[in-house]
């Protein structure tokens, strides 16, 4: 296992593990702007339910989305471990998410991967692009782009 | 030399000089006796020509010369102004500016030499001055050369004598005259000693018979005996060609004669290479421009074709010149100023935070806030100055276009407009000429009837519209009217039912407004037949949803039978404002001042119901209340009462009372987006941030009335 590790290194990517509820998640680090502690969040009417509001990240705002409430969790408790990641997938444009605690960067590469199925049933995965194995436990990758923008589709079939 | 850094004034330059083209040949197609217009004109196909020709662009400016060459003939009173010169002009100009727009994304001119354009200003050239047609006599020597073996050619070596264009204009005249143009080469006996003897005597024989216009050697040279046994020589005069000769020939010591007839098109086709040649040697000594080398090359080898894949090589990329604004110097020196002031008001600031006894010093960091104050307010204001610009950059290319219009759709009328000097904030003034142009167009297309039925219905037979602009408080006011047929409904309503977009019972309810709003829903177009001008139903939503995009909005009033006006609204800047902050429930909203007509109190009993919505009467006025924590989702206050606050907004003629909690106070925000991947109810137009930090959300009033 560490040999091959060594050898591909060249093509294992960083994920951000962040916990929300009980389970973890990766988010591919390339888009990672900067993680922040959760602050006040001005509602925003008539948005989508799972977007909190917008917040003043130094000078610009920033819409923050709960991933609680995009996978159909518990509303979320705001605590002392929160963070708002901020995300950037194109310029001008950037968006946080709230997770409940952020844990460590981890290394993984191609060969710890699963590919995710797809299940129809599963409202959290469509958000899914695969698996990884890091140490003991399971990293739910987040396909960051499907998290974030809305697909219209989706909304008329709900 | 590099030229490069002289690209962006170029562009600039260019780009004025092509409006003063513009405009002043719409007046001259009204006046074609104009002087100054003609002279006008003049002088900007001129300084066109010389930049295009420093910046080494020798399409454009062999384009702007012959256009050149017209404006001169028209300004020497040789030829008159027809509307078919007009319409090639025109044809120019669209060149020229096609021209630009390369040179804009790639710093390059492009393959296209639009050779139709220069010969059809070239034929109406000589149309223009009498003279005959100079394709054919082309055509004629072109047949002798066939015919007459390669040497001939040699022989006669008047042909390679270069042209300058003075003498082609002199040699035009001649010929508009109904002398001949006749050139001469003198073979002097190779035994002959004196041979500036001789030839000052052919000299003297031809001023018999005729003007010298050009020798080749010079006529210096020949008196210093500096050539070898021949000179070349073109003459003009009355006399026949075996007349010279034998003339000629009486010179002792003449070997032969060579004679024809001298064709002004073949010269001049020949000094035009000379010149390109000229001009390509001038461009390969500049290693620092490779891609016109290029592009040179290029045309050497395709001298013709449009070369598809030239342009598109580069096309798709950045483009190379920076957008610049002109910006009045005493403007900057104002903002300088400004500059100064504010660090001086920090100095102050800091000075009091250093000196020590901090308790007594309430008045005075008061008095340097308020000294801060006035000096931001003041930078603000000449910033917003600075980025304003006349709407004339945008619409003076209007009146061209109603003119290619007349053309087109085969109707007579007239743009009129006012109020160009009316200032935008410079990116509204850049997104604001699309929609113009489509509101235009309608008007003349769907808008204006044709003359005939103007004619019948007892309308002037030559339609006009109308483009005004002004401001409006803080709004700038563009209005596009006609005096056409104006908007049927009832046409309108048919449609919709047709179309399913709506229910015959909602038809009846609906009301002249809703109809006309109808207009502005996407793919809807009431125009029986799709032409090439409208109509092809993407019309009016696209022009709403852009006038949205600047802030604004857009309406539409009609009388069936007199015409109809579009009124678009436009904020007088995007980025700050001053606005109203209210309180709802717990949350803090802006509303800008723009749109506030007054604010009231107003007693609950004042309240009055229609059609189970709230309205109060102010003053006469029924005016419909919102109650703004119902439409925000804000949690409700627990207890009513007495009295509401009502923030009276207007949109166009429109007024509407939103109710708030509280009112906070006036406050000059900045506006950010949201972002695009909230959803954007279109009630909240931003969001702008306070100075504690906090966020506060910024209502669209013109969302909710």
């Amino acid at each position: 296992m560490e040999n091959i590790n060594s050898t591909q290194e060249l093509q294992s990517k960083q994920y951000i593990c962040v916990k929300i509820g009980t389970e973890q998640y990766g988010i591919d680090i390339q888009y990672v702007e900067n993680i922040v502690r959760m602050q006040k969040i001005t509602r925003v009417p008539k948005a989508q339910t799972y977007f909190k509001g917008v917040i003043n990240l130094r000078g610009e705002i920033v819409p923050v989305m709960s991933l609680r409430l995009k996978f159909n969790l518990e509303p979320d408790e705001y605590t002392n471990t929160t963070r708002i990641i901020i995300l950037k997938l194109e310029p001008q444009a950037s968006v946080g998410l709230i997770v409940d605690e952020v844990k460590e960067v981890v290394d993984l590469d191609p060969s710890c991967i699963d590919k995710a199925t797809y299940n129809a049933n599963d409202d959290k995965s469509q958000f899914i692009s695969g698996v990884g194995k890091h140490e003991d436990g399971l990293i739910s990758l987040l396909n960051v782009a499907d998290v974030i923008i809305e697909k219209d589709k989706d909304n008329e079939v709900k | 030399m590099d030229v490069s850094q002289y690209l962006e004034i170029f562009i600039d330059e260019t780009k004025e000089h092509l409006q003063t083209l513009s405009d002043q040949l719409l007046i001259l197609e009204q006046e074609p006796e104009n002087e100054d217009t003609i002279n006008e004109i003049f002088r900007a196909a001129h300084s066109l020509k010389g930049m295009a020709g420093t910046m080494g662009y020798k399409r454009m400016q062999k384009l702007t010369h012959n256009m050149e060459n017209v404006f001169s003939e028209i300004r020497n009173g040789k030829m008159k102004v027809q509307a078919e010169l007009v319409d090639v002009l025109f044809r120019g100009l669209d060149a020229l500016e096609s021209y630009l727009n390369n040179i804009l994304e790639t710093a390059d001119e492009g393959t296209e030499d639009n050779q139709d354009i220069l010969n059809d200003l070239n034929s109406i050239l000589a149309k223009g001055t009498g003279a005959e047609i100079p394709a054919e006599p082309a055509k004629e020597t072109v047949k002798q050369e066939a015919v007459a073996p390669a040497n001939d050619d040699n022989f006669m070596k008047f042909k390679e004598i270069a042209i300058s264009e003075y003498e082609i204009g002199t040699l035009e005249k001649a010929k508009e005259a109904g002398q001949n143009l006749v050139g001469i080469t003198v073979y002097i006996a190779e035994n002959c000693i004196l041979k500036a003897a001789r030839a000052f005597l052919v000299f003297k024989a031809l001023e018999d018979l005729g003007e010298v216009i050009k020798s080749e050697p010079s006529v210096q040279d020949i008196e210093d005996e500096k050539f070898d046994f021949d000179f070349s020589i073109i003459l003009i005069t009355k006399e026949d060609k075996e007349k010279i000769k034998s003339a000629i020939l009486n010179v002792s010591e003449i070997k032969d004669v060579a004679i024809d007839d001298f064709s002004l098109q073949q010269e001049k086709e020949q000094a035009k290479e000379k010149e390109q040649e000229k001009a390509e040697e001038k461009k390969e000594e500049k290693p620092t421009q490779p891609a016109m080398v290029q592009a040179a090359a290029a045309t050497q080898e395709a001298p013709k074709k449009a070369q598809p894949a030239q342009p598109a090589k580069k096309s798709g990329g950045k483009p190379v010149v920076n957008r610049s604004v002109r910006v009045d110097i005493e403007k900057l020196d104002v903002l300088m100023n400004l500059v100064s002031e504010l660090i001086i008001a920090k100095n102050g600031l800091i000075s009091i935070g250093s000196s020590e006894n901090g308790a007594k010093d309430g008045t005075a960091f008061n008095e340097q806030v308020e000294y801060l104050e006035r000096v931001t307010t003041n930078l603000h204001e000449s910033v917003m100055k600075v980025r304003m610009m006349p709407i004339e950059t945008v619409v003076n290319k209007f009146p061209r276009m109603i003119r290619d219009l007349t053309k087109k759709l085969g109707k007579k009328m007239e743009l009129y407009m006012s109020g160009e000097e009316t200032e935008l904030d410079r990116t509204v003034i850049d997104e604001i000429g699309d929609p113009l142009q489509h509101l235009l167009r309608n008007a003349a297309d769907h808008g204006l009837e044709s003359n005939e039925e103007r004619i019948a219905l007892g309308k002037p037979e030559v339609g006009s519209i109308f483009l005004d602009a002004y401001q409006d408080g803080n709004n700038v006011v563009i209005e596009v009217r006609d005096n056409g047929k104006g908007i049927d409904t009832e046409k309108v309503k048919q449609k919709a039912i047709d179309k399913g977009t709506i229910t015959p019972e909602q038809a009846e309810t609906m009301t002249q407004k809703d109809i006309i709003d109808l207009l502005f829903r996407p793919s809807f177009s009431t125009a029986e037949k799709i032409s090439d001008v409208s109509g092809r139903g993407v019309g009016l939503d696209v022009v709403k949803t852009n006038v949205e995009k600047l802030g604004g909005d857009i309406e539409c009033k009609t009388v069936l039978g007199e015409g109809s006006t579009f009124i678009i609204r436009l904020p007088l800047t995007l980025a700050i404002i001053q606005a109203l902050m209210v309180e709802l429930g717990d949350e803090k909203y802006a509303i800008p001042l723009g749109s506030i007509e007054t604010i009231e109190d107003v007693p609950l009993s004042d309240i009055k119901y229609v059609q189970t919505k709230e309205v109060i009467n102010l003053r006469g006025t029924v005016i419909p209340l919102i109650r703004l924590d119902e439409v925000l989702d804000v949690e409700p206050r627990e207890q009513e009462a007495e009295s509401l606050t009502v923030v009276i907004v207007k949109k166009g003629e429109k007024l509407a009372g939103l109710i708030v909690d509280n009112l906070i106070g006036q406050l000059e925000i900045v506006i950010k987006s949201i972002g695009k991947y909230i959803n954007n109810n279109k009630m909240i137009s931003g969001a702008a941030i306070l100075g504690d930090g906090e966020v506060a959300l910024i209502i669209d009033a013109n969302a909710l009335v």
